[in-house]
């Protein structure tokens, strides 16, 4: 499976011509940014600009670059070609500043369990080097936005795990940070959870003024979330937009999802070549077609599969979401790499070793 | 929000280390367990004196001479060094024929069998030379040691006794002057132990509670807060000493208290005691986070460092003279810390002796630790 050449991309690249004093309602720019490990290029020349207060989304499934992308933007990797400006500041030439500018939440929980949570909160802004006049009046307001308060003396070892993320979101922001970097929030957080973390991120973006910018493989967060969303993939930046541009440039249609009890070969490159489809994808049962017009193609789709002797269960076409996007540009659907993200811990134990 | 002064950050990464530390003291305690176990363990049993050897007699001669022997013989009295735990150190049993005896010695029920051959008396008695036979359980060597360093002091003895007849009282005596007080087996090892403490508080408040770190990416979290590499360093050293420390003196006290170990430094010689520890805590600290950090695995990490332990503690005079070792072993002890280590605890809590003693011991610990500083610091800057 291809990547599917985007020429939407190779204008925006264009239009972020590298500057060297980037204006100041622009809090990241990334110029010609890039990592190597070896043969593998895991992220290719990405050229992207994040504005001042704007909840930015980088979606890419698992291994497209984006954590690699996080972590030169957060001064963990060094870039191998290109730079990143945080807030003003070189990531290459003067990080430290940058780690000042910048809270981050990263993949694993980074926690004392040990520790309440007043004392995992101290503890940070003492690296932070937050005056010791205002830590208290900060933790206690911080822990207040995200409902924590009454648990502040808690060992953080018996919080549950939507708390834990709530916890590490406002520590990260105990040295009130210009931009906040967030991989992958509720990667493991059932549903409730989730919802209430993306809540809390919404009231913190409101009341710190801080620029968000979150990786996730769940399209529905970014759509819930982000003002603007890049997708990432092999390493490249594949579209860049907000949810409802991308969706428009992608679709001008609607998308038909069918589910067969069988589907000769025949009828499948029928639908393919019919004039009415623009895109087919097929994963097991199921079919996705970007068409024109839904309600024209659907009795079309029947009529031809039960001309060629394949049983449809079930059709339904809808407004495309950020799913059918990413799969326009990056020829997969996303949840085929969902089951992945298991491992993320075993990896981030073999990546650490360099 | 610059930093006001260099080096604060290693506080606040010590600081977390430490309080995690206090949070869990039972991690720390239970790692005590296994080397206090063994000082009270080994310390009793190496520490006591062998007594109640079982010895068979077989009598083929009944006289005065050989009455004596064995008179002399089942008087003797065996003591722990420095006369204490004393028993009666032989337990003789009459046995009519020398086969019967050599049964009992190959079923284990005696650990040597004496033979006094008809005719020993009357040959005594025309001061001719008398040959008592032992029989000897070699393959018990240190009953065998005692058997024989027994009867060959009633030998002397009787000797003497025989010469009185003839001779006028010539009353042989040895006259020892102790210089110190007597120690203790258990006090000998106790230094060990001190030592060993530290030693397994490196492999767990050090190394382990570092891979956890690792593995849970929270050394990477602190890459992108502003604390410098050096200081996250110093930091975890820092942290790992303190925890060393305060595990080896729980031991000091543990052997005081429980042990019955009675050091005799006084204050000036107690902070030397620190001193070491302190010294020895930083370099075994050193080397184990170097360790820790570069394992291929967190397996490799807890698999090897028993084996590690096991060498520096038993190569390191704890619970031997070194001078008694084979020369490989010798040639081992003189790389290792942990001998030097045990050797200036050893003077310093049983000699009071002062600095100029233990110069030369502090020196290589100096110089240990200084290399292992440098090689964890560019292990971890590496991890890092």
């Amino acid at each position: 499976m291809a990547a599917i050449n985007s020429p939407t991309v190779e204008a925006k690249a264009g239009e972020t011509s590298p500057r060297i004093e980037p204006p100041s309602d622009v809090a990241v720019q990334t110029i010609d940014i890039t990592k190597r490990f070896g043969d593998l290029i895991a992220v290719n020349r990405i050229n992207l600009t994040i504005n001042n207060g704007e909840i930015f989304g980088l979606i890419g499934p698992n291994g497209a670059g984006k954590t690699t992308l996080i972590r030169m933007l957060t001064t963990v990797l060094p870039p191998t070609g290109g730079t990143a400006i945080i807030a003003g500041s070189d990531v290459r030439r003067n990080p430290t500043k940058v780690r000042q500018n910048i809270g981050v939440v990263s993949q694993a929980m980074t926690l004392d369990v040990e520790l309440t949570a007043q004392e995992n909160m101290e503890l940070y802004a003492k690296y932070y080097d937050v005056p010791a006049t205002v830590r208290c009046q900060r933790i206690k307001e911080l822990l207040e936005v995200v409902g924590l308060a009454d648990r502040a003396d808690f060992t953080v070892g018996s919080y549950s795990g939507g708390m834990k993320r709530r916890l590490e979101l406002v520590r990260s922001l105990v040295h009130r940070p210009k931009v906040l970097f967030l991989d992958e929030p509720t990667t493991g957080l059932d549903p409730q959870a989730r919802v209430a973390v993306w809540d809390y991120l919404r009231k913190l973006h409101r009341e710190e003024n801080i620029t968000i910018a979150i990786t996730t493989h769940y399209l529905d967060e970014a759509e819930a979330l982000c003002n603007r969303v890049a997708i990432v993939d092999y390493g490249k930046l594949m579209a860049l937009g907000t949810p409802t541009e991308l969706k428009r440039q992608v679709m001008g249609g609607d998308v038909v999802d069918a589910e067969f009890s069988s589907l000769p070969e025949e009828a499948f490159s029928v639908l393919k070549d019919s004039e009415f489809t623009i895109q087919i994808k097929r994963h097991g049962s199921t079919l996705t077609l970007l068409v024109k017009q839904g309600a024209e193609a659907v009795p079309n789709i029947i009529e031809l599969v039960n001309r060629k002797g394949g049983r449809i269960n079930s059709i339904t076409f809808r407004q495309p979401t950020l799913d059918d996007v990413f799969l326009h540009f990056t020829g997969r659907s996303i949840r085929e790499d969902t089951a992945i993200t298991k491992k993320r811990f075993v990896s981030s134990w073999s990546a650490m070793r360099r | 929000m610059e930093r006001d002064a260099a080096m604060k950050g290693a506080l606040w990464v010590c600081e977390r280390d430490i309080r995690k530390f206090v949070r869990q003291p039972t991690v720390m305690l239970s790692a005590l367990l296994g080397p206090f176990l063994m000082l009270i363990l080994l310390g009793s049993a190496f520490g006591g004196s062998i007594t109640h050897v079982p010895i068979a007699v077989v009598r083929e001669s009944d006289g005065p001479y050989s009455s004596a022997f064995l008179d002399i013989v089942r008087e003797q009295q065996n003591c722990a060094f420095g006369g204490v735990n004393c028993g009666e150190a032989f337990r003789l049993t009459d046995v009519p024929s020398l086969d019967q005896a050599e049964e009992m010695l190959v079923q284990g029920r005696t650990k040597a069998v004496i033979y006094i051959p008809s005719g020993l008396d009357s040959g005594l008695s025309k001061l001719n030379n008398a040959i008592f036979t032992v029989y000897l359980d070699n393959t018990d060597p240190m009953s065998a040691a005692a058997v024989q360093a027994g009867l060959t002091r009633a030998a002397t003895q009787l000797s003497t006794q025989v010469e009185i007849i003839s001779a006028h009282d010539p009353s042989i005596t040895l006259d020892t002057a102790d210089f110190y007080r007597n120690v203790l087996y258990i006090e000998f090892m106790a230094p060990g132990s001190l030592v060993q403490a530290i030693f397994i508080a490196s492999i767990i408040g050090g190394g382990i509670s570092i891979l956890f770190d690792k593995q849970r990416g929270i050394l990477e979290g602190y890459l992108v807060t502003p604390l410098k590499q050096y200081e996250i360093v110093v930091g975890v050293l820092l942290a790992g000493v303190i925890k060393a420390m305060f595990s080896s003196l729980t031991m000091l006290f543990l052997a005081i208290v429980v042990a019955g170990v009675r050091p005799m430094a006084d204050a000036a010689g107690f902070l030397l005691v620190i001193f070491t520890l302190f010294l020895t805590g930083l370099g075994l600290i050193s080397m184990m986070t170097a360790f820790a950090v570069r394992a291929p695995a967190p397996e490799v990490y807890q698999f090897t460092s028993f084996p590690i332990n096991l060498i520096l503690y038993f190569t390191s005079g704890a619970i031997y003279p070194i001078d008694g070792f084979p020369d490989w072993m010798r040639q081992m002890a003189t790389y290792n810390p942990e001998a030097y280590a045990v050797h200036a605890l050893r003077l310093l809590m049983y000699k009071g002796a002062s600095v100029g003693a233990v110069a030369g011991d502090l020196a290589f610990l100096a110089v240990f630790t200084g290399i292992m500083c440098v090689i964890a610091t560019l292990a971890f800057k590496r991890a890092l």
